[in-house]
């Protein structure tokens, strides 16, 4: 600060300071809460007075958690439609957004109508779910990835960032003898990876976050991805889910322990689980989300 | 006209995946609207089954519906009245911090929330909440107070709906507003502080009307959210003891048409959420071409 602080602006400072402390620790302290349950033994937890800590720590509530077929399985599941959604609906999105960026292209206004409506009207949930049926997605891994493989959203930022790139560039490599394709893998995606990123980032989280598709979509329990896990565990109102019949022998065999876990110690555990890659990845990544929503929202 | 489409044909090929996408998964589902007037059971196909007119429409007469109208303007008002203001106080009072380091942190603990699914949210709810030693209901009785069923209770539905949300979404929200302050002419403050305005004065005279614009596009851009209450958000909230205020117009949709298999029914009141969306985007657009001289498309 250049200028010298009255009184009353850092009593203002101070104010502000501890108010944003304080949404800082709002937003922090469930999950340091939730860590803490999960690393206690849950009976004991049960008595209450565990806030910031584990007070009778143990492993017990992970073990179960990691060692459940299902849900080891809801992981694998929930990886591979987000790896697999990711790099899919960015290539589509990519190809679409580029094609388009062609202004002489006959039709290009009329397309690009078409592709808008979708955005302002839509046929609802149910005949689009009729239409899940009757190309036989459901109950298959395909219905997470095929339906949102093409993000028309995503498409329009995409398209008003190409066509923010000088379009020297792409005349020249023009005359150089440089066809589409060659222009998209040379110049395009070269100059594009900071929004390829972010707009990866959103897919990639969106997919991550899903339990809509595998709860209403897909009954088999092989195919549920670890939202949906979640969205089961949720209201459920015993162990049942956990301890069926795959769950970890080892640990179920030390039948003491087995009886001082709780609902709320496992489904702290699992849902740490769900969120520890989140918060993991989160500070690497931090600047590429922000951009994406400023280059986004930037009306072209 | 042929070798014009010819010169184009990679341009072509590029679009087609999204254009076959955009039929299979959009536009046969808007032909799909249909089943609203048709009496249609899954396994069948929705062209053969019989027109019934207006047969599907009868939910209009349906109490249960317009309580879940009720509810569903209730709590997107709600949830608007509280939404939007905060984004706007938040992103001001961070941008007072002169201290840049504690500044990005508290930017990047705020947009956190934002990442992790509303089932995570209901899960921080629920072990903070839960009757059986939730931390409230810990504190609660510790106190020497009551436990309070707050997950199944009717008059704590909506106030957990709106604070969970602005949990989740606040500091998220206050990217652009923030982009926007960062637009503001540093020599604006410099003067006003030459002329002896106070803080209060160059927020009131500076800031505010230098994100004004991004204001107003926020507030056109969430009209037409007005009557889609997020059902990700409330699905995972909802049980048996809190229906009664809880059920929207997507959760009653669900139920009725997924898992009761109403779909005529469930078709038609989607098609009037819609509709009625249609109109709010469209009037918005309309709006924000008056009062900022452009559309929004």
């Amino acid at each position: 600060m250049p200028m010298k602080m009255s009184r009353g602006e850092k009593i203002a400072q101070y104010v502000i300071v501890t108010l944003l402390a304080l949404l800082c620790v709002s937003v922090l302290y469930p999950f340091l809460y939730m860590l803490a349950i999960s690393l206690n033994d849950g009976a004991d937890a049960a008595k209450g007075g565990v806030y910031l800590w584990p007070r009778n720590f143990t492993l017990i509530n992970y073990e179960i958690v990691l060692g459940n077929e299902t849900i080891r399985n809801s992981y694998l599941i929930t990886i591979g439609r987000t790896v697999i959604g990711t790099f899919g609906g960015l290539l589509v999105t990519l190809l679409v957004a580029f094609g388009l960026s062609y202004r002489g292209l006959p039709l290009r206004s009329t397309i690009l109508g078409y592709i808008l409506l979708t955005m302002l009207f839509n046929g609802g949930l149910v005949p689009f779910y009729i239409q899940l049926n009757h190309l036989g997605l459901i109950n298959t891994f395909w219905v997470y990835i095929l339906p949102g493989l093409f993000s028309v959203w995503n498409m329009f930022v995409m398209l008003k960032f190409i066509q923010g790139i000088p379009e020297a560039l792409v005349e020249s490599a023009e005359l150089d003898g440089a066809g589409p394709v060659r222009i998209l893998m040379q110049i395009i995606i070269p100059l594009s990876k900071p929004m390829l990123a972010a707009l990866g980032l959103f897919t990639a989280v969106g997919h991550w976050n899903d339990w809509f598709a595998g709860a209403f979509f897909v009954t088999k329990q092989n195919l549920i991805p670890v939202q949906t896990f979640l969205q089961q565990l949720l209201a459920a109102s015993d162990l049942s889910a956990v301890l069926g019949s795959n769950s970890n022998q080892e640990a179920l065999a030390r039948g003491s322990q087995l009886q001082n876990i709780t609902l709320m110690s496992i489904k702290m555990a699992v849902v740490m689980v769900s969120a520890l890659p989140i918060l993991c990845v989160y500070p690497f990544l931090q600047k590429y989300f922000v951009k994406g929503v400023l280059v986004g929202s930037v009306k072209g | 006209m042929y070798a014009k489409f010819y010169k184009y044909r990679w341009q072509y090929l590029m679009i087609l995946p999204g254009v076959v996408l955009l039929l299979l998964f959009s536009y046969i589902p808007m032909a799909g609207i249909q089943v609203a007037f048709r009496d249609f059971q899954i396994g069948s196909s929705i062209w053969n089954s019989p027109w019934v007119g207006l047969d599907n429409f009868s939910f209009f007469q349906d109490p249960q519906f317009l309580t879940v109208v009720k509810n569903t303007l209730y709590i997107s008002v709600l949830k608007f009245v509280f939404g939007f203001p905060a984004p706007i106080l938040l992103a001001l009072l961070i941008n007072e911090v002169t201290r840049p380091v504690f500044k990005r942190f508290v930017q990047s603990v705020s947009y956190l929330p934002h990442f992790f699914s509303w089932i995570v949210v209901a899960y921080i709810l629920q072990s903070f909440l839960t009757l059986d030693g939730g931390l409230v209901n810990q504190l609660i009785t510790k106190t020497g107070g009551e436990p309070v069923f707050f997950l199944g209770s009717t008059e704590w539905f909506r106030p957990m709906v709106v604070f969970s949300g602005l949990w989740k979404e606040t500091g998220w929200n206050t990217i652009l507003y923030l982009a926007a302050i960062t637009t503001i002419d540093p020599q604006l403050y410099e003067s006003a502080k030459v002329e002896g305005a106070g803080k209060l004065a160059q927020i009131r005279h500076i800031t505010i009307p230098g994100i004004l614009p991004t204001i107003s596009i926020v507030l056109i851009l969430s009209i037409p959210s007005l009557i889609t209450v997020g059902m990700d958000q409330i699905y995972p909230l909802m049980n048996s003891a809190n229906q009664e205020v809880a059920d929207v117009l997507d959760t009653y949709i669900l139920r009725s048409g997924l898992q009761q298999g109403y779909f005529g029914m469930a078709t038609a009141v989607g098609l009037i959420s819609s509709l009625i969306s249609l109109v709010l985007v469209v009037s918005t657009n309309q709006l924000s071409r008056k009062i900022n001289g452009e559309g929004l498309w």
